[in-house]
């Protein structure tokens, strides 16, 4: 059994290289956002990354989801090199990114509206994805009447809905209060661990990085490479233990925070000297 | 000062009326001068006269497609216009002086010129609307694409919309909506004028010829049969867009 499908990674980046020009009126800059990043992303993989600010992070996650394209190096998803966004991606935004004139069930639907499904099909699935974020009582609710935690359920019932096996989430819990994240947390691995999404999932929190991951990508101060990847070898579901308390969550967030850190101290003494 | 019930603000309304009528009507009555100020019931008569006659029909229906018509093409200038400003700073830059000074400019004052480069017809008596009108349409749809809707684009694309087209239509324009109607409403308000002017210096015709044809024959009463379409006209058109507006209005 040599080529069985699970041997074909989910996503793999190879030699991705990305610069921005910051055109500040004439003196043009150019930023070295990304510079040779190579991964591969298993078929069923939870990957968080993390990294100071600025290391390109989302820069990475919107070349995953072909938003921009890079200078140099290829984005294979499922064996398929791509060059633009396709129905096997699905991404939830940080600020949750909903139409705000379309309600839960309009926005929820919008995927498979824009991929031409029979409407009463769509409305279909789109409640199906509503009941299981459990806003089935919100289903002709405007996102402004909505609390932050379930606009971004409803961002995750419309990433669900395309049917796409791989969610690319940036930092999608990052403007929800503590509480909230929490149990959004525990959900998300619920649904992954259901439906063996794999989900590329960036955040600046270390603990959910280490609490929801089976690899943590660790990256480096821009320009942007990967500085490292570690496993994390914590049984599933996660959520009926103590996982905070478990020792290989203790020594992995340790083992982050030493690297992160070191970066932060060098980019503060580089910022003030 | 207490916040007003619905029911507050139209009893309100109505004593005012009263006591603007009243008001009105006595001293009528005591200046005796209908040519400077007629009283109400010769008004109404004189609108009944108007009415039956079908004079008032068909001006209100002269100066409503006049009207319609001026603001279809000053929406399609000024969205056109005003996407190429949202696009372009050289452009914004380059338009900009003449579009604020064409905003200012009375456009009564521009009635000679519209007169020798259109004629007194129908396409000049457009171009008059046009012009009055054409200025807040184009300014709003300028600022309602240039404020890029956050990352609607991106969520869209991420979705599989494909191209500037459809990204025009299925987000920029609903996501500038509420404002591309606020200056509509604007326009409509400054078309009316437009109209009354095209309709009084250029060939007479619609509600606007009704008041002039009256006003040179010393009829107080019927140009204030006239003048009182007229405002219902232009309240109820820029009402209408109103309430579009906050239909269309998501917070």
């Amino acid at each position: 059994m040599k080529d069985t499908v699970l041997d074909i990674p989910a996503i793999e980046l190879k030699g991705i290289r990305k610069t921005f020009t910051l055109s500040e009126d004439r003196d043009a800059k150019t930023v070295l956002a990304l510079d040779g990043v190579d991964l591969k992303i298993r078929q069923g993989e939870f990957l968080t990354i993390i990294g100071p600010s600025g290391c390109g992070k989302t820069t990475l996650l919107r070349i995953i989801a072909s938003l921009i394209l890079p200078d140099e190096g290829e984005v294979i998803v499922e064996g398929e090199p791509v060059r633009e966004p396709g129905i096997k991606r699905a991404m939830v935004f940080q600020t949750f990114g909903l139409f705000p004139w379309k309600s839960v069930i309009d926005n929820v639907i919008f995927p498979l509206m824009v991929r031409k499904f029979d409407a009463a099909e769509a409305r279909e699935i789109a409640m199906k994805h509503i009941r299981q974020v459990g806003l089935d009582k919100f289903v002709d609710a405007y996102p402004h009447q909505l609390s932050g935690g379930m606009q971004q359920r409803v961002g995750l019932a419309r990433a669900l809905s395309t049917g796409a096996d791989i969610l690319l989430m940036d930092e999608p819990f990052g403007a929800i209060d503590a509480q909230t994240r929490e149990l959004m947390q525990e959900e998300l691995m619920k649904i992954c661990q259901q439906e063996q999404k794999t989900v590329v999932f960036i955040t600046h929190d270390l603990d959910e990085a280490v609490l929801l991951a089976d690899r943590v990508l660790l990256m480096s101060r821009g320009p942007g490479r990967v500085r490292e990847v570690i496993d994390v070898d914590l049984p599933r579901p996660r959520f009926d233990y103590d996982v905070r308390g478990h020792e290989t969550f203790v020594k992995v967030r340790a083992h982050l925070w030493h690297e992160l850190r070191n970066d932060l101290v060098e980019q503060r003494a580089e910022e003030t000297s | 000062m207490k916040a007003r019930s619905r029911k507050d603000v139209r009893r309100d309304q109505i004593v005012g009326v009263m006591v603007f009528l009243i008001i009105w009507e006595v001293s009528a009555r005591l200046l005796d001068n209908s040519l400077i100020l007629p009283p109400i019931s010769a008004i109404l008569a004189a609108l009944w006269e108007l009415i039956i006659t079908g004079q008032l029909i068909v001006a209100l229906s002269q100066s409503i497609l006049l009207l319609i018509a001026g603001l279809i093409v000053a929406t399609t200038i000024g969205f056109v216009l005003g996407a190429l400003i949202a696009r372009s700073r050289t452009a914004y830059w380059m338009l900009n002086p003449y579009l604020s000074a064409l905003f200012v400019t009375p456009t009564i004052a521009l009635v000679p010129l519209v007169l020798v480069w259109f004629g007194f017809g129908f396409p000049g008596r457009v171009t008059v609307v046009v012009l009055a009108a054409v200025v807040p349409i184009l300014f709003s749809v300028a600022s309602g694409l240039r404020d890029s809707p956050g990352d609607l684009i991106d969520v869209a694309r991420s979705f599989g919309v494909k191209g500037e087209i459809a990204l025009l239509f299925k987000v920029r324009i609903r996501a500038a909506l509420p404002v591309l109607l606020a200056g509509l409403r604007l326009a409509a308000g400054r078309g009316v004028v437009g109209m009354a002017v095209a309709e009084t210096y250029l060939r007479l015709g619609g509600i606007g010829g009704l008041i002039k044809s009256y006003g040179a024959m010393f009829q107080t009463d019927y140009v204030f049969a006239s003048i009182l379409p007229l405002s219902l006209l232009g309240i109820g058109i820029v009402s209408l867009i109103g309430r579009a507006e906050r239909r269309l209005h998501w917070t």
